[in-house]
């Protein structure tokens, strides 16, 4: 402790003797540059989108932790927010400083080797927030020297990455009307673009895109087709204005193809949920996977993963893109897969659906037809005296990430079998008040498992079943290993055959997935669960 | 104000809120004070037959499909034993402390959605059969000998099963009869019955209280809380069937059934718990 000290005095005494400018002999300040976002993982150190790459691929190519020592893997430090609710987000990490999120619209600077806070940031909410399922947020974006986040009271801000302060402070629309703001922006050159939640409220929802400078909204793209759009006469019935308030919300943010310029978005169900009688058609553009000009917003194309949705089957899941081999042919895909149950191969350049399987049981359709639409099943429509229906509302799988490992071509899903009693009823629209037209049982026998999908056949290859419901995202390493968990528990687990080699009780349920980073020459896994981060790292002995 | 934002919070175990100046959008829905004493809606078909979709969703579960009484209370004598509009409200608002019954979400259910619920109960309003017998005095000293080795009320007794110090409020005398009789195949979470072997050869037998992908805890017969590694255990048995014994009418009479049943719909919490 005194010795410290002493150095500490001796180096103030060393740069007041100096006449040498201090920043001369220190490495220049990194500023996070639009082609550091395109080389995503490329400096491996870092992780600087939700996705870790601009393909949503969450694969890192760091090798010191393997199936051989990950046994080995011991915590290293731990953070907390001292608030409740839950981590949903995923840090970002850049030149050893972790940048991350947390409930209620807090977010941190964290020195990445030690778990220290840096500074603090904390939104002044004002009162009477919507928010149907948690008040949450997902994660920052970076660009420049500035951090952007979406706020529950649906603004976009810029915090300056150095100190946490706010630079610029956006309203993208009135949060009274049921509008709020969790998903992470995905920042594409100069831009950064983001959505609203709020389906649940009968909102319309929207995905905009802000000026990372100055705040400005450039462009804007509804998710709900207006008049003049293409594809309102998908909003028929007695309610005329049901694509005003129809849902399609954004709260998981989207993938980006820098060749083709386009942002690929999964939207949020329609609105009234379990209602949808009078909203007649299949209301785009909900529960479907919309491809916008990066610079416009213009829709060049969109698939509908479950036309005419009542079963609150949001997309909000995050889109992959993947480049494979198909039948010889080298292929621009999107991998989907997707609350409804199926796991969806669509060409990304056209929207074309090239293969869609089940990844669960479902009962709403038996399959997905060659021209792209669900077979629905008989009995499957919610009704007052409740009808069973597979998946439950809460989906094959929800908002945590899934990973792809390009190498092995698989793709680790959190999935959940699980079943609900969908009951439908009458609900007027009053903005700011729920507007689901039904609710649903949860039915017993539910369980879920890591699960995963060879994507040259869809089919699955392992699963590791959890003893409870997980809602972890998923990581995966080039040295062969799968991060994910249930029951409190981080695991790691063999890429190629899915076996459990290691596992952490972190004491709180996951609600987000792992990243990996490297400071000092070492690896790092940092695992968000419930309220506190926990880094890991290979025991030195 | 602030504080009772919390409170509220916390008691819809929404438990997202930090105890911080956020007021939410709960204090919206939470606004009592301008509340009709009388169902806006009693008697409006549409509200009628939403209330029953609701009915089904969010209370059949433990109220029964016709609101007879399953695990909750039957709610179709409420009216005729002099309950109000209001009083049922603030029940469905609130919920009922120390039972299942949890206070709404406001976030999800609008009072508008209760006074929907409350108009299709009403429909199915009926007078009570005839009053339950029995003699409470006498149903409290089977207790003491037969069931208290298990379950405690107002602080003595066993831990095995559950504290029956409220079950009054919680269940119904059907219920609780059919708990006793064998035919309820209900056992609450936390008093599931397990059995593991583990490598030594011991044979545990108890209740599970948790149980993750690679450990399990557990109280045993002994009331001796422990927790397990399944790496260690070469036998994991969850079975279906309660720890508690069926009381037939061999085990118990059917005067003495109405003297327990009488003392058990009687407990609705200690002194010192409903101050």
């Amino acid at each position: 402790m005194r010795i410290g000290m002493l150095r500490v005095v001796a180096g103030i005494l060393v740069a007041a003797a100096t006449s040498w400018p201090l920043a001369a002999q220190q490495p220049a300040a990194l500023r996070v540059t639009a082609a550091d976002l395109r080389d995503g993982l490329k400096d491996p150190t870092r992780w600087l989108t939700y996705g870790g790459d601009y393909a949503n691929h969450r694969h890192s190519p760091l090798t010191q932790i393997t199936p051989a020592n990950v046994h080995r893997l011991t915590a290293q430090w731990q953070f907390q927010t001292d608030t409740l609710g839950k981590f949903e987000s995923t840090p970002l990490v850049l030149d050893g400083v972790i940048y991350v999120t947390g409930p209620l619209d807090t977010g941190w600077a964290i020195d990445a080797r030690t778990g220290r806070q840096i500074w603090r940031y904390r939104r002044d909410l004002p009162g009477g927030l919507i928010a149907c399922c948690g008040l949450v947020n997902r994660g920052f974006g970076v660009l420049g020297d500035r951090l952007f986040k979406t706020t529950l009271d649906a603004h976009v801000v810029a915090i300056r990455r150095k100190t946490g302060t706010v630079e610029w402070d956006t309203s993208m629309v009135d949060y009274k009307r049921g509008y709020s703001g969790t998903t992470a922006p995905l920042v594409v050159k100069d831009k950064v673009i983001v959505g609203v939640a709020g389906a649940e409220y009968g909102v319309r929802g929207f995905i905009d895109a802000y000026d990372a400078e100055t705040g400005r909204q450039v462009w804007r793209f509804y998710t709900t087709a207006g008049p003049g759009d293409p594809g309102h006469n998908t909003w028929r019935g007695t309610d005329a204005k049901a694509w005003e308030h129809g849902g399609g919300s954004i709260w998981v943010p989207g993938a980006y193809d820098p060749e083709l310029n386009l942002t690929y978005w999964g939207t949020g169900n329609a609105g009234p949920d379990y209602n949808g009688s009078e909203r007649e058609g299949d209301n785009l553009y909900t529960a479907s996977i919309v491809a916008l000009d990066a610079d416009t917003g213009a829709l060049r194309w969109h698939y509908q993963f479950t036309p005419h949705d009542i079963w609150d089957y949001d997309s909000t899941q995050m889109p992959v893109l993947a480049d494979l081999t198909l039948g010889g042919e080298r292929r621009k895909v999107v991998l989907f897969a997707n609350r409804n149950g199926f796991f969806y191969m669509l060409d990304r350049a056209t929207g074309k659906l090239i293969r869609a399987k089940p990844f669960i049981e479902t009962t709403w359709a038996k399959e997905i037809r060659a021209d792209g639409r669900p077979m629905l099943l008989p009995n499957s429509v919610p009704s007052e005296e409740g009808t069973k229906v597979c998946p439950d509302q809460s989906g094959g799988t929800n908002w945590m990430p899934p990973s792809f490992h390009p190498e092995l071509g698989l793709f680790f899903v959190t999935a959940r079998e699980s079943c609900g009693k969908f009951f439908t009823w009458k609900d007027d629209y009053n903005p700011g008040d729920g507007y689901r037209g039904g609710a649903v049982q949860r039915l017993e026998g539910q369980y879920s498992a890591l699960r995963a999908l060879d994507v040259a056949t869809g089919e699955r290859r392992w699963e590791f079943p959890y003893t409870t419901q997980s809602w972890a995202g998923v990581l995966s390493t080039a040295s062969g290993l799968v991060f994910a968990g249930g029951s409190g528990n981080l695991m790691a687990f063999d890429a190629k055959t899915g076996k459990n080699l290691w596992h952490f009780q972190s004491g709180s349920s996951l609600y987000a997935g792992a990243i990996t980073y490297m400071v000092d020459g070492r690896q790092y896994v940092l695992m968000p669960s419930g309220t506190t981060l926990t880094a890991f790292a290979l025991a030195e002995f | 104000m602030m504080r009772g934002a919390c409170v509220v919070a916390a008691v819809t175990a929404l438990a997202l809120v930090a105890c911080e100046p956020v007021v939410m959008a709960q204090d919206r829905a939470a606004r009592t004070d301008s509340r009709p004493t009388k169902n806006p809606l009693d008697g409006n078909p549409q509200a009628v037959s939403n209330g029953a979709a609701m009915f089904r969703t969010r209370c059949a579960g433990c109220h029964g499909p016709d609101a007879r009484g399953y695990l909750g209370p039957d709610l179709t004598g409420f009216w005729a034993a002099g309950g109000s509009d209001d009083r049922m409200f603030d029940i469905v608002k609130r919920g009922v402390p120390g039972t299942e019954m949890p206070a709404v979400d406001p976030q999800r259910v609008l009072d508008k959605d209760i006074w929907q619920v409350l108009a299709y109960v009403r429909t199915l309003s009926a007078v009570p059969a005839v009053p339950p017998r029995g003699d409470p005095a006498n149903g409290e000293r089977i207790f003491r000998a037969t069931c208290s080795g298990c379950h405690i009320v107002n602080g003595r007794g066993g831990q095995l099963g559950p504290d029956l110090s409220r079950i009054g409020s919680a269940r119904p005398r059907a219920g609780l009869l059919g708990k006793l009789r064998g035919s309820s195949g209900l056992i609450r979470a936390g008093y599931e019955p397990v059995t593991i072997v583990t490598r030594d050869g011991e044979r545990v037998r108890g209740v599970k209280k948790n149980e993750d992908e690679f450990s399990i805890q557990i109280m045993d017969t002994r009331e001796r809380l422990q927790g397990y590694l399944k790496a260690n255990l070469t036998e994991l048995t969850l079975e279906k069937q309660s720890l508690m014994p069926i009381y037939g009418a061999d085990r118990l009479s059917e005067g003495d059934l109405d003297d327990l049943l009488q003392y058990l719909t009687g407990l609705r919490g200690s002194e010192a718990a409903r101050r």
